[in-house]
């Protein structure tokens, strides 16, 4: 068993902003960070460094623009470093706000370095839930004295506040509340809030490749249940999910759950779909879990009629080798007419219906969330362009903007709110000519044409050796412009892309379906929470795509 | 599980967030107003105003923390000492603390006046403090205070309040850091908190355990039971460590206990639900992981004790946290891979879902436990799809599970993974492209035939591409392929040579012209085969090839020199035998010289004679033979080929055939069988790894017994080396007396509290009939089990009699074919 050795956060322009030693004397961040630049992007999390002494496992992750590296100097469990460097990032975002940024630690280093040093204790990894570190890190500043000493009850912290650390002010404790504490090890004690709230918000990440058929592949919805916990006291809360065929049909599209300690598994197990909790105050992740889109149906290549109907959104297909020389390609985005709002201002009042909703108070909400029509936002088509493209010369969308970036090698394809709302049912397309390398044209005629006579003869391989049946008809050819056209055209499929991918995020709808259907707080069980408190309740769905829609072809 | 912050980052809208990183570069970094000089900073510390000196103690932690400062933080240390004593807040002691921890090793002097007011603290009224002043006191990195730290850690161990038991339990590992002549000491403390109610408070007694002495397993025997019982409700770490410390305890304390299985009885069928079971099992045989000592007619029989750690690691699988899910998962491979590895495999996948870095990580486990079950992960293959948006880690890593499943998928699965292989060969990117079709090989070699020969279409397809890493990766593929079974591939070469006359990557050119040489060029016996032909058309570009493919020509021509000179011998030896019968054979290789090429050769060959008439043995007849030209006229080619390699080595070819009688050495030298090419599974040589180390993951770099501090699953303990089970009994009569309240978990304990006192007695009450019960019922279980098994390996036994006697006639072709 090893130790965290030391932890280093470097900005967005991989400067060190903080350097913190656990235990022994590993290399600094500024002799670490020319030997881990020296390895080709995308980096490895982990990076055997055999030329410093001793050789060092340098393990790092990089969020929100940070660079954090952790290095060890003996063999080490790699998901455990990781695994804590993540839980920092989440520690320092609940002190120092969201995003977090490197001007925010140079600004607050008294409250970082107490984060760090509770976390982890000269090496062993002490205490990593942010409630716990809110009771024992001092964070008050004069601002939060006042505030304390006037008794008005502050709110739960990191929630309304995005940037200061002054909200992190918390209620003064009596120090013999400590003992109780320990109770539940995720939650702060004496939690006092005004306005009791909770939200859960589910987000489901979208990861589909279609075949150019069109016919998924894959299909995978990565979802995770957020809650939002601004209750005073203890709560004691019981959520209940559902989907589309009822209650039964949880367990068998949310597969392989993971959860939040606080959640008790017995339960779920006896009823899937029911998760009761005494939840951490604030933000945290209840649970995750993925859903099959494609359900169990077997692979069956043969019955192309019967395609599962994915419901997706918006998808993408790519025809390529268009045009006399076969140097164009087109890219046609289709968005279902279920996305789409009837007018161009139509995607704000949803927006704003959404948040209206959010805020009332009923867990049924979720029923007539979608009522309003889900609308596709911030759609994105990514097209990868091979690196020998020397040009695209002529870049035609019916709709939106296109930009190609010869640095990064991909073609975007932005269309905007009011964009996508007129795209109707036929589709955006966006069509596109493809340059390659200079070069001696004639010579590479040549040797295209040749080997698209030769793939006359050869093609049909089979194994049964007859391979002198199909006797090569090169003199059929007899056009020659046609000749080197197919040669032409051959070239160019080498510049042709091989997938696209869609990149959306829809508010108020699920691609699994899931749905709250109701949460309930135990009056009962729960301690701490006032006479007659009924806390608003507020469910959010979202699906995001980070390129998670691929096409291939 | 997602991080928060990616969650929260996805919520909010990324607009606000660019808005406010905007504003946050825009403005100034550090405003200098803010910087104070060092005098000003002693001023605030010495104020009597608690909030100035708190002001003053939070400037001195910016510059101590800040990279960039110029100010050192080191004078300031008396001052920062004095606010310790001078004030009562408690606010300032974990500023004063972090300043402390941080510049005791440099001044040892100073650090040494502040062990007085943190002695004070170690007996303060709040647990809190108490804990932290521990802490700090252990912090403290200045070896002459071992002795201090190691007698508050004693007190500290009798504390009334977890917290500080905690601390204590920390602070050992400090205590030993800075003074190993404690240990023995520490030991000792370390054996109470082992055994402590909370579970908190053990699993940080784990976590100092594996980090002081991993090897005292002595010590855990009395506390086995009791900790793996607050398995479920330790915290991540506290998890993690005593995972690690089981996988390590179990292996050592508990034999693996089997009982041999009587002889199979035919006439019994296993049941086809059992059937997955015995797919695994099969499969760990053949693949021969160190996990499968035992022989498969054996059948395990776990002890009690094991089968509880494995039963109370189940929950920790739904954990959130991805380091605790390879451990269980690591504990189920090393200790039950047959019975619990099948519950691991699901959550294993689900660590996909997580940021990359954890992706990545998660894939290397996932792939060495893929190396030894392969069948376990075949119902996953989509999640093994990648996308051409991933990093190479990620999809080397995919691409390698995707080859590892594939020969025991199903023929949808198959025709899918193949499809997905060759449109990553047709892509941009050039490694992926090299690995897809390395990974077509793979999956060639590890199939039947009827799937090898598809894969082989599908590499045969791509030799026609643009792309000559493609073509030149394909061939050399197809090459390794055709070596594993040279003669159901003939027709292969033949084709494969066919394409000499287009195909222009001169890697693969000289991959086709080696194949032709090893096995076009001795087929059927006496017939010369296609090898003469290609030569003579090779011969005419001779001058236009790239040098690789040119030595490929001169070792094709040697070859078949050779093949022609031992042909010539043998036929002497008959016409010796019997000489009365004249055999005039024209060989048929001189048809297909055209008669001007014959012409050619043979008037240079003319003036080429006498010099090799004269060490030549030859009849002359034999000069004017297409072949015996051939030859001569590659040598000549050669002489005069800059390159001095191929000069040297074409001296050597013809010293060796230089006399056509003895052609045994050249025959030993150039007609050698060669070994069968092995393309082994990338990571096959990390699978003795231990699952979830660091070394699993660097691979060779690290080293072959792994990076520094890597330890190893140790193996099974021999039967009656173990220690005594009823060492561990111990805890167990012990904790009758203060009752079984270490045993309820959290989140139960939560209720009886909330329920009331009455109720939470009753509850006590009835539990403990309820926990002998589930021992019984695990026994009960476990017998049902093993019968069932027994079943299972029976049927085992015949399967692999008969895979046996497939692989010894496989090999017996095999030789055959080397014979011929």
């Amino acid at each position: 068993m090893s130790a965290i050795e030391a932890l280093y956060i470097l900005d967005e322009h991989n400067k060190p902003t903080l350097e913190h030693v656990y235990t022994g004397h590993p290399p600094s961040a500024s002799t670490l960070l020319p030997l881990y630049l020296a390895h080709p992007s995308p980096r490895s999390s982990l990076i055997y460094l055999p030329s410093t002494n001793p050789p060092t496992l340098l393990f790092s992750v990089l969020q929100d623009r940070l660079l954090f590296f952790s290095p060890c100097s003996v063999d080490t469990d790699p998901l455990f470093v990781l695994e804590f460097i993540h839980r920092v990032a989440d520690a320092l975002e609940e002190f120092l706000g969201s995003p977090l940024l490197a001007s925010k630690i140079e600004n607050s280093y008294d409250v970082v370095a107490q984060v760090l040093a509770e976390m982890c204790d000269g090496g062993s990894i002490n205490t990593t839930e942010a409630n716990v570190l809110r009771d024992v890190v001092e964070t008050s500043t004069w601002m939060g004295k006042l505030l304390g000493g006037v008794g008005l009850p502050s709110s739960s912290p990191a929630l309304n506040a995005s940037s200061s650390a002054f909200a992190l002010q918390k209620p003064s404790l009596p120090p013999t509340t400590l003992a109780s504490g320990t109770a539940i090890p995720w939650r702060r004690s004496n939690v006092r809030h005004t306005s009791n709230e909770l939200y859960v918000d589910i987000v489901e990440t979208l990861s589909v490749t279609l075949a150019p058929s069109g016919r998924p592949l894959s299909a995978f919805a990565n979802g995770s249940i957020a809650f939002t916990c601004k209750v005073s006291g203890v709560p004691e809360l019981l959520l209940t999910l559902t989907t589309p065929s009822g209650r039964t049909g949880v367990e068998r599209s949310m597969q392989l759950p993971v959860f939040h300690p606080c959640v008790r598994l017995a339960r779920w197990r006896e009823q899937p779909g029911t998760l009761s909790f005494v939840p951490p105050d604030g933000r945290f992740v209840l649970a995750g879990y993925e859903v099959d889109l494609l359900g169990d149906q077997p692979l069956t290549t043969s019955n192309k009629s019967k395609v599962p109907n994915l419901n997706l959104p918006a998808t993408v297909s790519v025809q390529t080798g268009l045009g006399s020389y076969g140097a164009d390609f087109e890219v046609r985005l289709n968005i279902s007419t279920r996305f789409v709002g009837n007018s161009s201002g139509l995607s704000s009042s949803a927006m704003s219906s959404l948040s209206n909703n959010l805020n009332r108070p009923s867990a049924s909400r979720a029923a007539s969330g979608d009522a309003k029509t889900p609308v596709v936002e911030n759609l994105v088509v990514s097209i990868p362009i091979p690196p020998t493209v020397r040009n695209i010369s002529d870049l035609r969308p019916s709709k939106g903007e296109a930009h190609w970036d010869p640095g990064d090698g991909a073609l975007e394809w932005r269309l905007a709110a009011k964009e996508v709302a007129s795209v109707g049912s036929a589709g955006a397309v966006l069509r596109c000519t493809v340059v390659g390398p200079a070069g001696d044209e004639d010579v590479e005629d040549a040797a295209a044409a040749g080997m698209t006579n030769l793939r006359v003869d050869t093609y049909d391989y089979d194994e049964s050796g007859a391979y002198q049946s199909s006797t090569p008809d090169t003199n059929t050819v007899t056009n020659g412009k046609i000749e080197k056209d197919v040669g032409r055209v051959k070239q160019n499929a080498v510049l042709m892309p091989t997938s696209a991918t869609v990149s959306f995020s829809v508010k108020g709808w699920l691609p699994s379906g899931i749905k709250v259907d109701s949460l309930n707080l135990d009056i009962r069980k729960s301690k701490g929470l006032g006479e007659g408190v009924r806390p608003y309740k507020g469910v959010k769905y979202l699906t995001v795509s980070r390129g998670g829609v691929e096409a291939r072809c | 599980m997602e991080s928060i912050s990616r969650i929260s980052s996805m919520l909010e809208t990324a607009r606000d967030l660019t808005l406010e990183a905007a504003r946050d570069a825009g403005s100034s970094r550090r405003s200098t107003s803010r910087q104070l000089t060092v005098p000003q900073i002693k001023k605030l510390l010495d104020s009597r105003n608690e909030r100035d000196v708190l002001e003053g103690l939070r400037k001195v932690i910016a510059l101590q923390y800040d990279p960039h400062s110029a100010i050192p933080t080191l004078p300031l240390f008396p001052f920062v000492l004095k606010t310790l004593s001078n004030t009562t807040s408690p606010t300032v002691r974990p500023l004063v603390s972090i300043y402390l921890q941080h510049h005791a090793p440099l001044d040892p002097d100073t650090a040494l006046l502040s062990i007085n007011s943190i002695q004070k603290l170690l007996s303060h009224n709040s647990p809190q403090t108490r804990a932290s002043a521990l802490k700090t006191l252990s912090g403290i990195r200045v070896p002459v205070i071992s002795q201090i730290v190691s007698l508050a850690i004693k007190k500290a161990c009798g504390d009334m309040s977890p917290i500080v038991r905690k601390a204590a339990a920390l602070a050992c590992v400090k205590c030993t850091r800075l003074d190993p002549g404690t240990q023995k000491e520490v030991e000792g403390y370390l054996v109470t908190l082992l055994g402590d109610k909370q579970y908190f408070v053990a699993g940080a007694a784990v976590m100092a355990f594996m980090q002081i002495c991993p090897d005292r397993l002595d010590l855990v025997h009395k506390h086995y039971r009791s900790l793996v019982r607050k398995l479920v409700d330790m915290d991540d770490w506290g998890q993690l460590a005593t995972l690690r410390l089981m996988a390590v305890y179990a292996r050592k304390c508990f034999p693996r206990r089997t009982r041999r299985v009587k002889k199979a009885d035919p006439s019994v069928n296993t049941a086809s639900s059992t059937k997955g079971f015995y797919d695994d099992n099969e499969d760990e045989d053949q693949t021969g992981g160190p996990e499968n000592l035992d022989q498969y007619e054996e059948l395990e029989v776990p002890d009690p004790d094991l089968t509880l750690l494995l039963q109370n690691a189940l929950p920790l699988l739904q954990s959130r946290n991805s380091a605790v899910v390879v451990g269980v998962a690591c504990l189920y491979l090393y200790l039950s891979p047959a019975t619990h590895l099948p519950h691991a495999v699901g959550p294993l996948i689900a660590l996909l879902r997580g940021p990359q870095d954890i992706q990545q990580t998660a894939l290397y486990n996932i792939v060495r436990v893929c190396l030894v079950y392969p069948m376990l992960f075949i119902s996953y293959y989509r999640h093994f799809l990648f996308r051409s948006s991933e990093a190479p880690q990620i999809w080397r890593l995919k691409l390698e599970l995707l080859t590892l499943i594939f020969p025991h998928s199903a023929k949808e699965v198959q025709n899918l993974i193949l499809a997905e292989l060759s449109h990553f060969a047709q892509g941009n990117e050039k490694g992926l492209v090299r690995e897809s079709v390395r990974a077509i090989g793979r999956c060639a070699q590890n199939s039947d035939a009827k799937t090898a020969a598809r894969c082989l279409a599908l590499l045969m397809q791509q030799i026609h591409a643009v792309d000559s890493v493609l073509v030149a990766e394909a061939v050399s593929v197809i090459r390794q392929l055709i070596q594993r079974d040279p003669s159901a591939h003939e027709r292969t070469v033949i084709r494969l040579a066919k394409n000499l006359d287009t195909l222009t990557s001169p890697q693969a050119r000289a991959s086709i012209v080696w194949l032709v040489g090893e096995f076009a060029s001795s087929q059927a016996g006496d017939d010369v085969g296609i090898a003469a032909d290609v030569l003579r058309i090779l011969v005419k570009g001779y001058v236009d090839e790239k040098e690789e493919v040119r030595g490929q020509i001169v070792l094709l021509a040697a070859k078949i020199y050779l093949h022609h000179q031992n042909r010539g011998n043998r036929e002497r030896k008959i016409e010796d035998e019997k000489f009365h019968k004249d055999l005039p054979k024209s060989l048929p290789i001189s048809t297909m010289l055209s008669p001007a090429e014959e012409d050619g050769s043979g008037s240079r060959d003319s003036a080429f004679g006498p010099r090799n008439g004269t060490s030549s043995m030859a009849p002359a007849p034999a000069s004017s033979d297409a072949i015996t030209l051939l030859w001569t006229h590659i040598s000549l080619l050669a002489r005069y080929t800059p390159s001095y390699d191929l000069r040297d080595r074409t001296r050597l070819f013809r010293a060796l055939l230089s006399v056509p009688s003895s052609t045994d050495l050249a025959s030993l030298l150039l007609l050698a069988p060669k070994p069968v090419p092995q393309a082994p599974s990338p990571s096959e040589s990390r699978q003795t790894l231990t699952l979830g180390s660091a070394s699993l993951v660097v691979g060779e770099e690290g080293g072959v017994a792994g990076l520094m501090g890597y330890e190893g699953i140790p193996d099974w303990v021999k039967e009656g080396q173990e220690p005594d089970a009823r060492l561990r009994d111990d805890s167990e009569t012990a904790k009758a007396e203060y009752g079984s309240k270490a045993v309820v978990p959290a989140g139960k304990k939560l209720d009886d509290a909330l329920a009331g006192d009455a109720v939470y007695g009753s509850k006590l009450d009835g539990k403990h009939p309820v926990k002998e019960k589930t021992l019984d019922d695990w026994l009960a279980e476990d017998e049902t089990e093993s019968e069932e098994k027994t079943d299972e390996s029976e049927e085992e036994d015949e399967e692999s009699e008969e895979d046996e006697e497939t692989d010894e006639s496989e090999s017996d072709d095999a030789e055959n074919g080397l014979m011929k």
